[in-house]
């Protein structure tokens, strides 16, 4: 499963980061989006738009194609 | 000179605690990326100086703003570093603050947001973060000014001071790297060996430029892939998760958690504002509203009082005590017809332009910012940018220099040269004067609806030449968008003052230097003419300048030299087109300034000459920082070309085909 699979509101577990850009991996472990943390999916912007998740009570917001390739559990 | 440095995470209060600390005013909002250029103080009653840096998260930078914060590391000397620890967020801070302590010099931590902290449910033991630490930790709140003056204590006796703090065991392969790398590196880098060591170990470019600079890197580079080999994966990796697991620890060690509460306020405002129906129109509803506070309900019945004093009672007065003090008649005229005329036509607008100012300081305080970066990041991603582009342009609104400067938080060389590019469209504040004169005169019923299609038709411009640039000159494959969106803040009436004001305040400042000097060398120009002194404006000096490049301007509908003159003058400044027609249009009858432009201009040419005041060419201010941010005259200059040729396009355009339509 990867995060944009949750729905609205649901947490899950963070198993991968499959991202290729550095920068963006980077940026990602910066705020604290690492393997073994729980996410939970805050909101969705319309027309593939960014989603907004919360991770130790940060919230951020990243492109849906980045947070497709976050896989959770 | 050695300097006490400001360390942070982005968004942590470091700006906030700078400003307590030296008593400026430097900005301050409540997004990641306000701070982009280092900002030196002095310490009050202390005389040290003191240097606020961009927010980072760790020393590898990826932005230009981060870049900053590094190369001050690398190359100035610090006496002590203040780190700026968010206690709410403790264990992404405390990233940053493992490699300033293993910086060696004397770090002070400054425990901030101890009350978010608390609303959240954690509570932070800075005695025993200190003992884990190794350091002096220091609760404060920045908002606020608590608990600064322990801080300063705390400061000045650690000040280069010997010490000794924690030291992160990274293991066996690690450790014996460290030690080789450290031998080999020369007596004078900057910190510790350890600590360029550990860097360069984990991939931070800038030391490995830095040492590059100055000796052959071949057998570090060696040493690091014997550790990466030996280890089974990146150096760097390694180090994080050392470092995350040793934070772990502390942080259990030392911060209680009752339990995890959400801060409920945010909660429920992001559930409207981010919301997938309504958080757009939601945004739009909102410029709207500020739009027509600032254009209609509020700022122009205040403007026109201001104008009626400016006019009527100081201009009288002004003339009764010329006579009393038996000025010439030259001082008099010059008064009179140039500094009242040029700098109180401009001062006349200060309402609207605070109006504006107060919301884009409210927007920036509230943490609204970030969101409306992610709202229109769907928009943005498909002209070719990314939603946080839009953070220098709403800020470009006020003034474009700030706005080309905040695109330093853009961590995409491409996307962020496109920002800055497209800055100049966005309509800033110096050229609303033009449009409450113009389309106060002509446009009285409809003003608010005239101005609001400039600032669209500047956002559109914008867009559009962003989107161009994107499918030709500079194609960029790997766009990169992720934004902190930062908890709601109740922004304090002071602070709201405050960065109101100093927003404000260029405004006048410009009317008392530039538009005054301005004012004067353009009546000037006016009194003298190539045969003599004191001629009528018509065959004045600056009749002849206007009139250079009148005939070009003539298919735009306004081909008569004061506008020609107006326009030339403007590039100094956008208000100086006001000053520039005040004067030359100035009369002594009742009737005023509208009315002599009523009788120069048609509502169809008055339109175009605003779409062109809009368009036509960044002001010096923002050609300079053009060329600073770019470091190239090369985009500087096509930069103005495009907005030249833009304007001189879309304005014929409207005034052709307007009149084809039959628009008076
Ligand atoms: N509740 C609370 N808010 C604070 C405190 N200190 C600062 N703030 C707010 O936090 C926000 C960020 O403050 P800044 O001083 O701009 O932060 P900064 O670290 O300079 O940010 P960058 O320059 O973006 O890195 C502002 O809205 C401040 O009003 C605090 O102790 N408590
Ligand atoms: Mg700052």
């Amino acid at each position: 499963m990867v995060l944009t699979d949750l729905h609205k509101g649901e947490t899950a577990v963070v198993v991968r980061l499959a991202i290729e850009q550095e920068a963006l991996k980077q940026r990602l472990l910066h705020l604290g989006v690492k393997e073994g943390k729980t996410v939970r999916l805050k909101a969705a912007m319309p027309f593939g738009g960014p989603v907004m998740i919360e991770i130790d009570g940060q919230a951020i917001g990243l492109r849906r194609k980045e947070a497709s390739s976050i896989e959770v559990k | 000179m050695s300097y006490i440095a400001l360390f942070g995470n982005p968004n942590t209060g470091k700006t906030s605690l700078f400003n307590c600390l030296t008593g400026s005013y430097e900005y301050v909002g409540n997004w990641s990326g306000v701070t982009v250029e280092k900002k030196i103080g002095v310490l009050r009653q202390h005389g040290v100086s003191v240097v606020d840096l961009p927010g980072v998260y760790s020393l590898q930078p990826l932005s230009r703003d981060e870049g900053v914060a590094t190369d001050f590391l690398l190359t100035e000397p610090c006496s002590a570093i203040v780190n700026i620890v968010d206690a709410s967020q403790l264990r992404r801070n405390l990233h940053l603050t493992v490699q300033l302590l293993e910086f060696g010099r004397p770090v002070v931590i400054a425990l901030n947001m101890v009350d978010v902290a608390e609303k959240r449910g954690v509570k932070v033991d800075a005695a025993k973060l200190s003992k884990y630490l190794g350091v002096p930790v220091i609760p404060v709140i920045a908002r606020t000014g608590k608990g600064t003056n322990e801080l300063v204590h705390a400061v000045l006796a650690a000040k280069d001071k010997p010490h000794s703090s924690i030291a992160v065991d990274y293991g066996v392969e690690v450790e014996n790297a460290i030690r080789s790398i450290a031998e080999q590196l020369p007596d004078d880098v900057p910190g510790n060996k350890r600590w360029a060591a550990l860097q360069f170990l984990e991939g931070n470019e800038r030391i490995a430029a830095y040492l590059r600079g100055r000796f052959d890197l071949s057998p570090l580079l060696a040493i690091r892939e014997e550790t990466e080999q030996a280890l089974g994966c990146q150096a760097a990796k390694h180090i994080y998760e050392t470092r995350d697991r040793w934070i772990s620890e502390t942080i259990a060690a030392t911060a209680i958690e009752f339990e995890q509460k959400p801060l409920t306020l945010t909660e429920k405002i992001d559930a409207v504002v981010t919301n997938r129906y309504v958080g757009l129109p939601i945004f739009l509803a909102l410029m709207y509203v500020v739009f027509m506070l600032t254009f209609n309900w509020l700022g122009t019945p205040l403007a026109d009082r201001l104008d009626a004093f400016f006019s009527g009672p100081l201009a009288d007065g002004l003339s009764r005590f010329l006579d009393w003090a038996g000025a010439s008649p030259f001082i008099k005229a010059l008064v009179l017809d140039g500094v009242v005329a040029g700098v109180g036509g401009v001062l006349v607008f200060v309402p609207q332009i605070f109006i504006l100012f107060f919301f884009i300081s409210l927007l920036e305080d509230s943490g609204y910012m970030a969101r409306v970066a992610m709202v229109m990041d769907r928009v943005m991603e498909a002209i070719g940018l990314n939603g946080k582009a839009f953070i220098p342009m709403i800020i470009g609104f006020g003034c474009n220099v700030p706005g080309v400067m905040a695109a330093r938080t853009i961590e995409q060389p491409k996307e962020r040269l496109m920002t800055i590019l497209a800055l100049p469209f966005m309509s800033c504040s110096a050229r609303l004067p033009v449009y409450a004169l113009f389309a106060g005169t002509f446009f009285a019923r409809e003003q608010a609806l005239v101005v609001f299609s400039l600032y669209v038709l500047g956002i559109v411009v914008a867009l559009g030449l962003a989107k161009l640039f994107s499918s030709t000159l500079l194609k960029n494959e790997n766009s990169l968008f992720v934004i902190e969106l930062p908890p709601y803040r109740v922004p304090q009436a002071l602070t709201l003052w405050r960065s109101t004001w100093e927003k404000g305040k260029g405004f006048i400042r410009k009317a008392g230097t530039f538009i005054f000097g301005g004012s004067v060398a353009i009546w000037l120009l006016t009194y003298v003419g190539p045969r003599g002194v004191g001629v009528p404006m018509d065959d004045s000096l600056l009749a002849a300048i206007g009139g250079l490049i009148a005939p070009l301007l003539s298919p735009l509908g306004f081909g008569a030299w004061q506008a020609g003159a107006a326009l030339i003058t403007g590039f100094l400044a956008k208000e100086v087109v006001v000053s520039t027609m005040n004067i030359i249009y100035h009369v002594h009858e009742e009737n005023g300034l509208k009315q002599v432009i009523a009788s120069h201009f048609t509502p169809l040419s008055a339109f175009s000459f605003m779409v062109f005041v809009l368009l036509y060419t960044p002001c010096l201010a923002t050609v300079a920082a053009i060329r600073k941010e770019t470091g190239s005259w090369k985009w500087t200059l096509l930069s103005i070309g495009i907005a030249l040729t833009v304007a001189y396009m879309i304005s014929l355009l409207v005034y052709q085909a307007g009149k084809i339509v039959g628009f008076p």
